[in-house]
């Protein structure tokens, strides 16, 4: 005769019960063989019986919230298939063979190596000094009045140092409360990498911007960014670096990104402007760079004349 | 005015009898309301005798703020117009403030402003509100002009009466029709008026005005006045800005909610830095580059703004230029429009103009763009 296992859906770690003995039973008094304290468990929910042929039966024993089995509602069934998933209160259960294999050992993420990105604090702490760093650096580029390093200082921990730190310890609780288990090392190379690209994502966007004299690229690199890549940076990361299943990885990975991008790109004027919003100041395109790369020619002022004569009217709101 | 619902006031102006008895001369911002919605309000008159009675429209002079209206009986002796008298002489304007009765305001011919189309003759006595469209008279009791508006304290300005004797001149002629769509008038008016503004700005020899670098369209016209407009930067700024800000002084008074149109600002800014690097020097010059028409319009008055950007090689050097239009939903073929050019290719120093004309054909303020930019030098 097979040997049977009952596996108890936990959050966590699974809980696993030898089914030995010909009858086990389930519920939430404290003389079931299996005690499943939920709130939604009858006191004696359900019994297990392995009859001698190798077939299992299933019998509900509750009133309320009755067993499932697959799904349906059922008051015995008799099987010799396995695994048997079974539903008792909102505590899910597989009756399961012993031998049957499972899934190939998911290698660590980096394992350690110094290699690795994810591997080694080594990483974190150079990613996060790289934030640091670029934060100092927009902080200078933007002194047009003295320079002092004090100020730069102060710039880098009050915004870089803050931001970072607020989204750092905000996704690490979330993700002691997903996988249970605290992954800072990894998280802080994930939040500084995200960082990084933000920033080089938006510079690529000014680029772009001025080479076109448009504002298609950067609407396309920022909505791409919210609705995609941070999506998708998410999902990867439950799914790689904290070993969740591939749907519940993904529908996380939504959930999560949903209010870090909706309301930036609702204020957005990228979205406005999208939209063709009304506005009463002109959106023009002012941006300035002093690379000064761009594909539009350079044209005379009468064949600027000429050919502003064809600019569209504007257009009414409704 | 009175509102037909309520047949009670809404405002009040002042008039005076001209022509041949059964006309009126007022201002039209006075009565702007009631002609755009003859089916809220309408105008009547209270005569020195008590009587009283509906009135019509004859004739408008839209850019000179004038309205002609006209009634079946005549009210009494027309007044008699007579030019300008000296500068300095006392004058007389008289009129209905805040409807407490007539009473007249004492003060001297300041002269006329400008030598432009919409000469205003400026009057050093008290306008108050009310008094618009009522006469101004000299010493023998003539009429020289019509109160128009005040910029309070005793500086006040007076139409000339001679666009008066046009438009009356023009009413007699012309059979002015009141039933079409009259804000299709105050459109092809004052499109008019600016059209012809443009030409004579077109035939002017503009002298030069110099900013570091470059020499700049300055006083293109007499009706332009620039000012230093630099602002105060802190000791700590690593940088120069030297700003310019050249504008006309013409307001067409158009209606209640659209305010005042007919404005031609330019303004030069001139950024520049030894000490900046390029970055910082670019991040600034962006930073400083940014819509400047001031028109806080709804979108019941005006559509969107319509844009586009070039790089324009002007006086040897190159631009990135963008311009903008944007269109007045009851006014055909009326447009706002935004000029701005902001020079590139130099890592520590950039020249920025804004050209900005409100109420003007998009068309004909292609030619003004065209000689502005023509106008430009630099000095290498």
């Amino acid at each position: 005769m097979a040997s049977l296992i009952l596996e108890i859906a936990t959050r966590g770690l699974h809980r696993y019960q030898g089914l030995e003995k010909p009858v086990t039973t389930v519920g939430r008094a404290l003389d079931n063989d299996v005690i499943l304290s939920d709130p939604t468990v009858a006191p004696y929910h359900a019994r297990i019986v392995r009859h001698d042929d190798g077939r299992i039966e299933i019998v509900n024993l509750a009133e309320v919230n009755p067993t499932r089995v697959g799904g349906k509602r059922i008051d015995a069934l008799l099987t010799a298939e396995l695994p048997i998933e079974l539903e008792i209160g909102r505590v899910q259960l597989q009756v399961l063979d012993r031998d049957q294999p499972v899934a190939a050992t998911r290698p660590l993420a980096g394992n350690g190596r110094r290699s690795h990105l994810f591997g080694h604090a080594y990483w974190a702490i150079l990613l996060v000094l790289a934030c640091l760093a670029l934060g100092g650096l927009e902080f200078y580029q933007s002194a047009y009045n003295s320079f002092r390093w004090s100020d730069l200082l102060k710039y880098v921990m009050r915004e870089t140092m803050l931001s970072l730190g607020a989204l750092i310890l905000s996704l690490a609780i979330l993700e002691r409360l997903l996988v249970h288990r605290w992954e800072i090392r990894q998280l802080v190379t994930a939040v500084a990498l995200t960082f990084l690209l933000y920033h080089a994502t938006g510079w690529l966007a000014d680029t772009l911007d001025y080479l076109f004299s448009a504002n298609w690229p950067g609407t396309l690199l920022y909505f791409g960014w919210y609705l995609l890549a941070v999506p998708c940076a998410i999902a990867l990361y439950l799914i790689h670096i904290s070993h969740l299943r591939q749907g519940r990885g993904i529908l996380l990975a939504i959930l999560i990104a949903s209010p870090i991008a909706v309301p930036g790109l609702l204020q957005s004027p990228r979205l406005h402007a999208l939209l063709d919003d009304f506005s009463s100041s002109a959106r023009y395109h002012n941006q300035l760079s002093a690379m000064n790369l761009h594909f539009a020619p350079r044209v005379s002022i009468e064949t600027f004349i000429d050919e502003a004569k064809h600019l569209d009217a504007g257009q009414f709101a409704n | 005015m009175l509102n037909r619902e309520t047949g009670k006031k809404s405002s009040i102006g002042s008039g005076f009898v001209v022509g041949d008895g059964r006309q009126v001369a007022t201002n039209y911002h006075v009565i702007g309301q009631v002609i755009l919605e003859p089916d809220e309000f309408y105008i009547s008159y209270l005569g020195k005798d008590g009587r009283e009675g509906e009135m019509k429209l004859l004739g408008l002079d839209v850019a000179h703020d004038l309205a002609l209206l006209g009634v079946e009986e005549p009210l009494g002796e027309p007044m008699k117009t007579s030019p300008l008298p000296p500068r300095g002489a006392p004058i007389f304007a008289m009129g209905n403030p805040l409807d407490l009765g007539l009473t007249i305001a004492v003060g001297t011919n300041g002269g006329i402003l400008n030598q432009t189309d919409d000469s205003r003759i400026l009057f050093s006595g008290s306008l108050n509100p009310g008094m618009s469209g009522g006469p101004t008279f000299n010493e023998q009791g003539e009429v020289i002009g019509i109160n128009v508006a005040t910029a309070r304290n005793s500086i006040s300005f007076i139409v000339p009466s001679r666009f008066l004797t046009e438009l009356v001149e023009r009413a007699a002629t012309a059979d002015f029709d009141g039933s079409e769509d009259l804000r299709k008038e105050v459109a092809r008016q004052v499109l008019a008026y600016e059209n012809r503004y443009f030409q004579q700005l077109l035939a002017a020899d503009w002298p030069g005005l110099d900013l570091r670098q470059f020499t700049l369209p300055g006083i293109i016209s007499p009706t332009v006045r620039c000012w230093d407009n630099s602002a105060r930067l802190s000791t700590a700024a690593r940088y120069r800005r030297l700003q310019i800000r050249c504008g006309n002084q013409n307001h067409i008074y158009l209606d209640e909610e659209n305010k005042f149109v007919g404005n031609l600002v330019y303004e030069y800014y001139w950024l520049e830095s030894d000490a900046l690097n390029p970055t910082q020097f670019y991040n600034l010059y962006e930073y400083l580059n940014k819509d400047q028409i001031d028109s806080k319009l709804d979108r019941d008055i005006v559509s969107n703004f319509s844009c586009g950007t070039w790089f324009v090689d002007i006086a040897t050097q190159e631009f990135k230029t963008n311009l903008c239009r944007r269109e007045y939903v009851e006014y055909p073929g009326m447009s706002d429009v935004l000029f701005t050019a902001a020079m590139t290719g130099y890592k520590d120093r950039g020249l920025f103009i804004t050209l900005t004309a409100t109420g003007v054909d998009y068309e004909a303020s292609l030619p003004l763009i065209q000689k502005f930019l023509e106008q430009v030098q630099w000095r290498p």
